[in-house]
């Protein structure tokens, strides 16, 4: 379960504060399908990357199955980012120099994985993308979707319980779209939490619960 | 760990341009130091070398130097030479006829010295030190037969003397029977202007018995400037003057040097400060630059899950491999960089050296490439792994 409690995100942007995220409270509880909506710069990046401890807030806190991330060292946040959170980026953010195996194996290599075990694992979620064919092709090589499609395997490299996905169809046509959602649902219906920022609502509808944003708010 | 090296060769292969600019950036820094260093050290081998070779030399003039010139209060005697031969201590001694000729070789006339004395001491002197280009050292019986110096044979006429060519010296015939090669700055006043002849040719053709110069080999350099002393009081005393003979030891040529020599190396050493801060300057410069283009990469590698240490270990690895590739290439290049400098510098001075590689010169080279481009490269991916992961990945 994940619970954030008045977590605050203040850039100074000179003179000025701008608050991000302003005492935003909210749980999520495990196994859930939970769809972040609201205008551009409401604040919902900023949430995401709190919650899968990408950031530090300014105040207040999340916690992440009852553990209070602000109180864990460096080493305790890359220990929950590689264990318990997968992460995909509207960007996909894959590693250029490698290709779509050694994408999907790298949060494993972190882990310690052993390097069989670890490729064979990658081989397989890439076969559940539907990139079977794909394994050797680096990031340059694959259209946006495809992509994107390793970047869902990369996050489930580790087996998290949490994948958090900030407009992971934000940069893909609308049937992409809709085979990502498709991939989505199926890891929630595997009995993984997912948490979706999106600007459609149609995919919004899909998800079990939508939450709306506005000036760094979650409206009720 | 063998992964991590996995990932970091990966990543450089796959970067190939980049890397090949890096690798460049530091191997042109080692380079430039390692091709100074040995440059510099050529050119002190190659003058102490020489005047190791001549320090165990006396040097005996009938005359005295006033100031920087010399001048020629008479010459020595037949006894003179036998006096000198008798001081123990001593391992060989020549006497030379010296004087000034005219000589004439097809239409041109010029006056040249000439040197005439026993050819095998002679030989002993200049033979081994210069060698000989073309044909053979004078024998006992060559009356007339001359070995002419570079100089002579290229530069005093209008054609080129070679073996075999006729000369007239002072009005007498004879035949070029070898040429010195040219010699190097130490020998190049003593040989390269001057034609030899055997003793019994030079009194002939000079018209002269006297002896102008002795030249003398010690057994024991240390024992040089005593004999030097001997050496004087003797034939002063033969010629009841106190002033008469001027004998110089080339161990004190060698300490005047000495001071010219301790300004050139310190110029050396601070051409070669300067090399290696221009070279750490580069090679940080590349590095700072490589490492900090890769900062979304790292901010990449810590939001899927990597721990600061890991991301500091891979570049490291990353970096010194880096480094040490460039560190080798640098070497390299230096070495032969060194060899083409000394070369060129040698034939544009006209003094002949080799460049010197010393191995403690690459060593240096590497350890400069390994500390400078390992520290440049942490630094920047201490700076990357410490930022937030959001922060890293939205740096471009
Ligand atoms: N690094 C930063 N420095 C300063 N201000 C920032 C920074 N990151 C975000 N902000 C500000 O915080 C606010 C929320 O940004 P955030 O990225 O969370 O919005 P968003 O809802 O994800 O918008 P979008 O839909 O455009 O992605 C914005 O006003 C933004 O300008
Ligand atoms: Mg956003």
């Amino acid at each position: 379960m994940i619970r954030t409690e008045n977590l605050t995100k203040v850039y100074q942007m000179g003179d000025a504060e701008v608050y991000a995220l302003h005492d935003v409270n909210l749980d999520i509880q495990d196994g859930e399908f939970i769809a972040i909506i609201g205008p551009s710069g409401s604040g919902k990046s900023t949430l995401l990357n709190l919650i899968g401890c990408l950031d530090k807030p300014t105040s207040g806190a999340v916690f992440i199955d009852g553990i209070n991330t602000g109180k864990l060292n460096e080493n305790g946040l890359a220990e929950i980012r590689r264990r318990k959170i997968g992460f995909i980026f509207q960007q996909f953010n894959l590693v250029h120099t490698l290709n779509a195996l050694e994408n999907v194996a790298l949060p494993m290599f972190f882990a310690g994985v052993k390097r069989e075990t670890r490729l064979k694992r990658a081989e397989e979620l890439l076969a559940k993308v539907g990139l079977g064919d794909r394994i050797y092709h680096k990031p340059s090589e694959m259209s946006g979707g495809q992509q994107q499609r390793v970047a869902i395997a990369r996050a489930l490299s580790n087996d998290p319980e949490v994948v958090i996905g900030d407009e992971p169809t934000g940069n893909v046509d609308t049937e992409t779209g809709n085979t990502i959602m498709g991939l989505l649902e199926g890891l929630n219906k595997e009995g993984r939490t997912i948490i979706v920022v999106t600007h459609d609502a149609e995919i919004a509808a899909r998800a079990g619960r939508t939450k709306r944003m506005r000036d760094g708010k979650v409206l009720d | 760990m063998i992964d991590k090296f996995l990932l970091a060769y990966r990543s450089i292969r796959e970067k190939r341009t980049r890397s090949i600019l890096t690798v460049l950036g530091i191997a042109v820094g080692i380079a430039a130091i390692v091709s100074l260093m040995s440059v510099g050290y050529g050119m002190e081998e190659a003058i102490t070398g020489e005047l190791m070779g001549m320090a165990d030399m006396i040097s005996v003039m009938p005359g005295k130097i006033t100031g920087h010139t010399y001048v020629e209060l008479g010459s020595f005697t037949d006894r003179d030479v036998k006096d000198v031969q008798r001081i123990s201590g001593i391992k060989d001694i020549t006497a030379m006829t010296y004087d000034a000729a005219e000589v004439k070789y097809r239409n041109k006339r010029a006056p040249v010295f000439i040197i005439g004395g026993d050819t095998k001491e002679l030989g002993s002197f200049y033979v081994e030190p210069v060698g000989i280009k073309e044909g053979r050292w004078l024998r006992e019986n060559d009356f007339k037969g001359c070995v002419i110096g570079h100089r002579v044979a290229n530069d005093f006429f209008d054609d080129i003397i070679h073996v075999n060519d006729k000369l007239i010296i002072n009005g007498d015939k004879f035949i070029v029977v070898g040429v010195f090669e040219k010699a190097s700055t130490l020998y190049a006043s003593d040989v390269d202007p001057f034609i030899f002849l055997t003793l019994h040719a030079s009194k002939e053709a000079l018209q002269t018995d006297e002896v102008k110069y002795i030249m003398v080999r010690v057994y024991d350099i240390d024992e040089a400037e005593e004999i030097a002393e001997e050496i004087k009081e003797v034939i002063n005393d033969n010629h009841g003057l106190d002033d008469f003979a001027i004998a110089m030891t080339m161990g004190s040529m060698i300490e005047q040097i000495g001071t010219v020599f301790n300004i050139i190396r310190g110029v050396l050493v601070g051409i070669a400060a300067i090399a290696l801060v221009v070279a750490s300057i580069g090679i940080m410069n590349t590095m700072l630059m490589s490492v900090m283009e890769r900062t979304h990469e790292i901010g990449v590698m810590k939001a899927i899950g990597a721990k600061s240490s890991d991301v500091l270990s891979l570049f490291l690895i990353e970096s010194s491999m880096v480094s040490l590739v460039g560190g080798v290439v640098g070497c390299v290049l230096g070495a032969v960089a060194a060899k083409v400098i000394s070369l060129s510098a040698g034939t544009a001075l006209g003094i002949e050296f080799g460049a010197v590689v010393k191995p403690e010169v690459l060593l240096g080279g590497m350890a400069v490439a390994m500390v400078v481009g390992v520290l440049s490269g942490f630094y920047p991916a201490r700076k990357a792994s410490r930022m937030s992961p959001v922060e890293a990945v939205r740096y471009e």
